[in-house]
């Protein structure tokens, strides 16, 4: 194997449908719109003293209970480090989130895959940038959906 | 086995010595704690030993309580095995950690200290007391404060090991008085007594904390309340001024090589 791991080929479609039961509702927990870093305003209502989940896109596909175990209670913001264009302003956006928006909390989650790394480093720039110190937590999600960390940075 | 889960541990390790000795084993020190009220399944549930370790040692302590009955040896499944976890603390958490490396740099020197006071004619008293002041004002204010009224509020206060964590603060404080008090009537045994006193209790009481109380706390603490403690923290800190921590910094230093000095003349 070879190339970047973040868009090599891999299938491992016998293994998805594991245990898990496909009873019961799970009802959305987005609480806003819109929800691309680009997009949203660090302004918006939504934001003000909340905690944030910065996500990279492909994480929400991957981890089934995403909606459960990440996105419920917390605001949230989606970007891909590795496609993305003018990456600065998502720097400068994250640093507004902390100092304008005073959110409580970051936690950013990425995909295993070494250019998802990139969003985490954003994230650290703009809480660099901040004047205001709020804690940050980094979240890692395996190819096959399964956390391989979680912790504070 | 669900009665014996609920009963003290100090009056099982009384009644059943092997399970002290059981406990020692897996790192669990409640044989020499001083008040060891806590329920045996708290013990064991707060140490996180993972599903492996903990079936394993539920079931020796079974078997050294009824050596008779038959018990089946737990069958754990490998494959879910998680990795021993090395500790990490949120970031107020972390604060507190930190703050504890200072005040372990003092308990350091109290041997040095002692001595020197054994062996001075009279007690130095601007001494002494300067690292009462360090006690009292760093460790004392500035940290267990933060402990008391901010970290311990987000968990159950009436948790035994909180009690433990609040009787160990009470019993410093007391050996730092009955220090003062030596030091005032030129008492060096009093002196060299209590502050060697304070530094086995602080030492016990900040491992306790680092590895056990914090990380239990630490499990139980949501996003949201960890963003909150951290502004909590914070505003403590802002309090009391950035100086302070500088401040008391400076005097662990110069009294470190005062006595790194007196050890080598
Ligand atoms: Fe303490
Ligand atoms: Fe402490």
């Amino acid at each position: 194997m070879s190339g970047c791991p973040g868009s090599r080929t891999i299938d491992f479609s016998e293994k998805t449908n594991q245990e898990g039961s496909e009873t019961g509702k799970r009802p959305s927990q987005l609480r806003q719109w819109p929800i691309q870093l680009h997009l949203v305003s660090p302004m918006a209502p939504y934001f003000q003293g909340k905690d944030i989940l910065l996500a990279a896109d492909c994480t929400a596909f991957a981890f089934g209970e995403f909606h459960k175990d990440y996105l419920k209670g917390k605001s949230i913001a989606i970007a891909c480090p590795k496609l993305d264009s003018d990456q600065e302003v998502y720097v400068e956006k994250i640093k507004s989130l902390i100092d304008d928006a005073k959110i409580n909390t970051l936690s950013v989650i990425i995909m295993q895959v070494p250019c998802c790394f990139g969003l985490a480093q954003i994230a650290k720039d703009g809480a660099e940038k901040a004047s205001r110190k709020i804690p940050v937590k980094q979240i890692v999600v395996g190819l096959e959906g399964n956390i391989l960390s979680e912790e504070w940075i | 086995m669900l009665k014996v889960l609920n009963r003290e541990i100090k009056e099982i390790i009384n009644t059943y010595p092997e399970v002290g000795r059981i406990l020692e084993e897996y790192g669990i020190g409640c044989v020499p704690c001083t008040v060891g009220s806590c329920l045996l399944k708290d013990v064991v549930g707060i140490h996180n030993l993972g599903p492996q370790k903990e079936a394993t040692l539920m079931y020796r302590i079974e078997k050294a309580i009824y050596p008779d009955r038959k018990i089946s040896e737990p069958v754990v499944d490998m494959t879910t095995q998680s990795a021993p976890k090395k500790i990490t603390y949120s970031p107020p958490v972390k604060k507190l950690v930190d703050e504890h490396v200072l005040i372990k740099r003092l308990l350091a020197l109290i041997p040095s200290i002692a001595e020197y006071t054994e062996s001075s004619l009279r007690v130095d008293k601007n001494l002494i007391l300067s690292c009462v002041d360090f006690i009292r004002t760093y460790a004392d204010k500035y940290h267990h404060m933060k402990e008391e009224d901010i970290l311990f509020k987000y968990v159950d206060e009436k948790a035994e090991i909180i009690q433990v964590m609040y009787k160990d603060h009470d019993t410093g404080r007391g050996y730092v008085r009955q220090a003062v008090e030596g030091a005032e009537k030129n008492n060096k045994t009093q002196v060299k007594e209590n502050l060697l006193a304070y530094r086995d209790l602080l030492t016990q009481h900040i491992k306790k904390e680092d590895e056990i109380l914090y990380p239990w706390i630490d499990r139980q603490l949501s996003t949201t309340q960890v963003g909150e403690m951290f502004r909590k923290c914070n505003a403590a800190d802002a309090s009391v001024g950035d100086e302070l921590p500088k401040k008391y910094e400076k005097f662990i230093i110069e009294l470190e090589e005062k006595f790194l000095q007196e050890v080598t003349k």
